[in-house]
């Protein structure tokens, strides 16, 4: 009998017991400084934050397999292309409340899940290697223009960011388009496609290429000397562009996340949405991991700051169409033998 | 006649079997469901690709685990020199520093602006040292970072079989008036074959199951294939394509290691001619080559992954002081801990079970269950949670019981169940190969005296084997610790290890600041290491 007790007891230890004011994350996002996010929605509405990190997929199936006995609430992932094919498969819930709708502009949410912050996938180029004149009236659709051949580096076919915005091209110029562009901007790299974002910001630093393809934050990441002084210095030897300026405007996305199909907290995952969504949360983010402020009235990080603001976004590609266009654009990226 | 056989220790063995078998026959049932279109996207050609890349890693990694350990081994064995002694423990060391974090110091150092362009630049001043610094990415930087961290299994395997055979074999080679370069082509390096083999094959399943390399270095294997088609997209068809191929390579593989192991019996001493004579004592140039020789690769395989992120950890103190360091190590401790009691007690069982009953299907299901060890670990993850979610939704909820989804998954019990399916080859043959020295007559006369099965086993094999298990103990908390993808994906809630914070840091790509804890992973498991080897280079 004793034996039975301890065993129960044990094993009651290990499964996690459930809290009634708790809210449970898995996230694919891991900022650290989301943790201490959490901690001041606790301080706040005393609701416990529990969180699982991890990659993005493997959660994903991990939420799918537990199906309707799954602990998550909230699941939170950078992309608009992965929220989206993830509500497809009908994960999600309807995660609006009014505070949420009125806070985050209507491109940047679907019914089922939310933006929290925002990034743009931009150009950065070596000021000593290109001139003003070349980089006049830029666009993604450039990129497969033969005068920048042996100049291009951008990272893999299969990362999402490069599917999200190949996705918006197919979106704008249509498929048959955007697969012969995507031979194009093979036919210009510098090299086979390798590395992070970061990367290819160092790649035209260190004068392997003259024109790379990034999202803001890692520039500004390197810019602010948290990845030593070697980076800093070289993360001033190039500059930002933003494209697409004459027409549609700059390709824009998400980190974003939404309440799942079988949450058992969804009122205080709401809670926590919406407060991710407030001023106080916003600029802590922004100021952290150097992304877009969601809501108006929040100010972006300073070195931000100095990369511009005054461009002009794509507003009219909806991040939440990127789902809809990724296989097509991961086929042209193929096809193009885009590593 | 056979039935007889059949009492509590065959069927423990038999059901140990089973459950450890288990999520590998889930990957390959749950492959014939429906399936999406990647396959239609992804292509023949890079179905090629997939297992070309595959190969392609594999002969890189075996060249150089070959060369690297055989040539350690050869001289640490059979030469005395400088700093020999030091050397034969402390290239073991290696085996604390897991392929992934040995990558993430390769790029710290060679990226462009890395940790070389700063020390060139210290020297020589400013200047654009990025082009001549190599890069050492892709796949060269995958083949580096594997060899590196798995060549300790064909150093410690080909060592252990040279210093039986070392002086004998030598002076064979003077009295047939070989030179040195002959006897060691002729006689030693074939002499040693089925221990080098058993490392190679070794390595090669570590080598075919990672994930974290080579997902970090962005290269297309059959691991990442099946990960992408099973876990992204939803492609069962093309997954099983690719878990066919892969079981392909593996099952050869296994055949291999079997092969070489049952040859190796023959090569071990025989009683009255193994002499033990001292070693040549190298002098001059020679010492200075074997010196270095040994000097660089423990530099390579321990000390630069340590100094690079150790340089981080001071540099960027930040980092360290974020750490929670107590939680990280009390996680990390009763992972270790628990699947260390739980894998060797199974293993005992079964070990034992197979013993009484002699049954050669006990052994062929045992050895098909251990295959666990070469599936990669985030597709065994996947697979498990599948089977429990199948299991749930099926049997549980068939009999209208509670259900079981949270016991397993996202729980401590969960993860300690996939490690064992993981491990359990590791437990099982660190057994097994201390039960063959345990003669059957021993049992025998047991029996004789009045002992039960049970009595035997508690009060003659476990005193018998103590050291196997120290040692089995040991090397199972050392996987445990650098172990990520089962972690990452089982864990419960606000529950981190070293290994996973790491990872974390290191997937924002702030690679400084996953040093902190890839520094005291690499630490914890070079102290296991440390007082495991004297058992690891039994003389």
């Amino acid at each position: 009998m004793k034996k039975i007790t301890l065993i129960v007891l044990i094993l009651a230890f290990f499964t996690n017991i459930g809290n009634a004011a708790e809210v449970n994350v898995f996230s694919a996002r891991h900022y650290d400084s989301d943790i201490q996010l959490y901690e001041k929605f606790t301080a706040k509405t005393g609701i416990k934050v529990n969180v699982i990190s991890g990659k993005d997929k493997a959660l994903q199936k991990r939420i799918v397999e537990e199906g309707a006995d799954s602990k998550a609430d909230i699941y939170i992932t950078a992309d608009a292309g992965r929220l989206g094919a993830f509500d497809a498969k009908g994960m999600f819930q309807n995660s609006m409340t009014p505070v949420i709708k009125s806070a985050v502009p209507k491109n940047f949410r679907s019914t089922n899940w939310t933006g929290i912050a925002k990034r743009a996938r931009i150009m950065y180029y070596s000021p000593e290697r290109v001139n003003a004149n070349e980089l006049n009236g830029m666009t993604y659709e450039g990129l497969a223009d033969s005068k920048w051949k042996g100049r291009v580096v951008i990272r893999k076919s299969n990362n999402i960011y490069n599917q999200s915005l190949v996705a918006s091209l197919v979106k704008n110029v249509g498929k048959k388009e955007t697969c012969s562009w995507a031979k194009g901007v093979v036919a210009n790299m510098a090299r086979d496609s390798k590395g992070n974002d970061r990367a290819q910001i160092l790649a035209v630093a260190a004068g392997e290429a003259d024109l790379a393809v990034a999202n803001t934050y890692y520039y500004a990441l390197m810019l602010s000397g948290k990845k030593g002084a070697e980076q800093q210095a070289a993360a001033k030897k190039v500059l930002p562009f933003f494209p697409n300026q004459g027409d549609r405007g700059t390709h824009m996305n998400i980190s974003g996340g939404g309440i799942l199909k079988n949450a058992p907290n969804t009122t205080n995952a709401k809670k926590l949405l919406e407060f991710l969504l407030t001023k106080e949360a916003q600029s802590h983010i922004v100021n952290n991991t150097f992304e877009y402020p969601m809501i108006d009235g929040v100010e972006p990080h300073e070195l931000v700051k100095q990369m511009g603001l005054g461009y002009k976004q794509d507003l009219n590609t909806k991040v939440v169409n990127y789902e809809k266009n990724q296989a097509k654009a991961l086929e042209c990226m193929l096809a193009a033998n885009w590593k | 006649m056979y039935l007889r056989k059949i009492n509590i220790w065959y069927l423990s063995s038999f059901l140990i079997s089973v459950a450890v078998a288990i999520p590998i026959v889930t990957v390959f049932s749950s492959f014939f469901e429906s399936t999406s279109d990647y396959s239609s996207i992804i292509q023949n050609t890079f179905l090629y690709e997939y297992i070309f890349n595959s190969f392609s890693l594999l002969l890189g990694v075996l060249i150089l685990t070959f060369v690297i350990g055989v040539g350690c081994s050869y001289l640490v064995s059979f030469y005395q020199f400088p700093g020999a002694n030091f050397f034969k423990w402390a290239l073991i060391l290696s085996f604390a520093v897991p392929a992934y974090i040995y990558a993430y110091s390769l790029t710290a150092f060679f990226e462009n602006y890395g940790t070389a362009f700063t020390i060139l630049k210290n020297i020589f001043g400013e200047g654009n040292y990025n082009s001549q610094i190599p890069k050492f990415d892709g796949m060269m930087g995958a083949i580096i970072a594997i060899s590196f961290s798995l060549f300790g299994y064909v150093y410690v395997l080909t060592r252990a079989s040279f210093h039986y055979q070392s002086q004998n074999l030598i002076e064979l080679g003077k009295n047939l008036g070989f030179s040195k370069q002959k006897s060691f082509f002729k006689i030693i390096l074939p002499s040693a074959r089925p221990a080098i083999v058993a490392g190679l094959s070794l390595v090669a399943m570590e080598t075919l199951s990672d994930f974290g390399s080579v997902s970090f270095f962005g290269i297309s294997t059959l691991t990442t294939g099946i990960y992408n088609a099973w876990i992204s997209f939803d492609d069962l068809a093309l997954a099983n394509q690719l878990s066919f191929y892969l079981l392909m390579f593996i099952l050869g593989l296994f055949v291999l290691e079997n092969l070489s192991r049952k040859k190796a019996q023959y090569h071990s001493p025989a009683k009255g001619g193994f002499k033990k004579k001292s070693k040549s004592i190298l002098k001059g140039y020679k010492a200075v080559l074997a010196f270095s020789f040994c000097a660089l690769i423990f530099f390579i395989s321990f000390l630069f992954p340590v100094l690079q992120m150790l340089y981080w950890t001071i540099i960027f103190p930040k980092h360290l002081a974020d750490l929670n360091l107590i939680e990280l190590f009390f996680n990390t401790t009763i992972l270790v801990f628990l699947s260390s009691i739980v894998l060797i007690s199974f293993a005992f069982i079964s070990n034992y079970g197979n013993r009484l009953s002699k049954s050669k299907f006990l052994e062929i299901l045992t050895t098909f269950s251990i295959s666990g060890y070469a599936m990669p670990g985030i597709i065994l993850a996947v697979a498990f949670i599948t089977f429990i979610s199948w299991f749930d939704n099926n049997i549980v909820a068939y009999f209208k019981l509670e259900t079981i989804k949270s016991i397993f998954i996202g729980s401590i019990i969960g993860l300690v169940v996939v490690y064992f399916i993981r491990f359990y080859s590791l437990a099982s043959n660190g057994i097994k190969s201390g039960y063959l020295k345990i003669s059957y007559s021993i049992d025998e006369s047991a029996y004789l005296l009045g002992y039960s099965k049970f009595k035997t086993f508690k009060d003659i094999h476990i005193p018998y084997l103590k050291n196997s298990i120290l040692l089995i103990g040991i090397l199972i908390a050392i996987e445990i610790i650098k172990e990520l993808p089962i972690t990452l994906i089982m864990r419960p809630f606000n529950f981190e290890t070293f290994a996973t914070q790491a990872y974390i840091y290191a997937s924002q790509d702030l690679l400084e600041a996953a040093a902190a804890p890839s520094l005291f992973l690499i630490l914890i498991a070079s102290f296991f290491i440390l007082i495991t080897s004297r058992y690891i280079l039994k003389d």
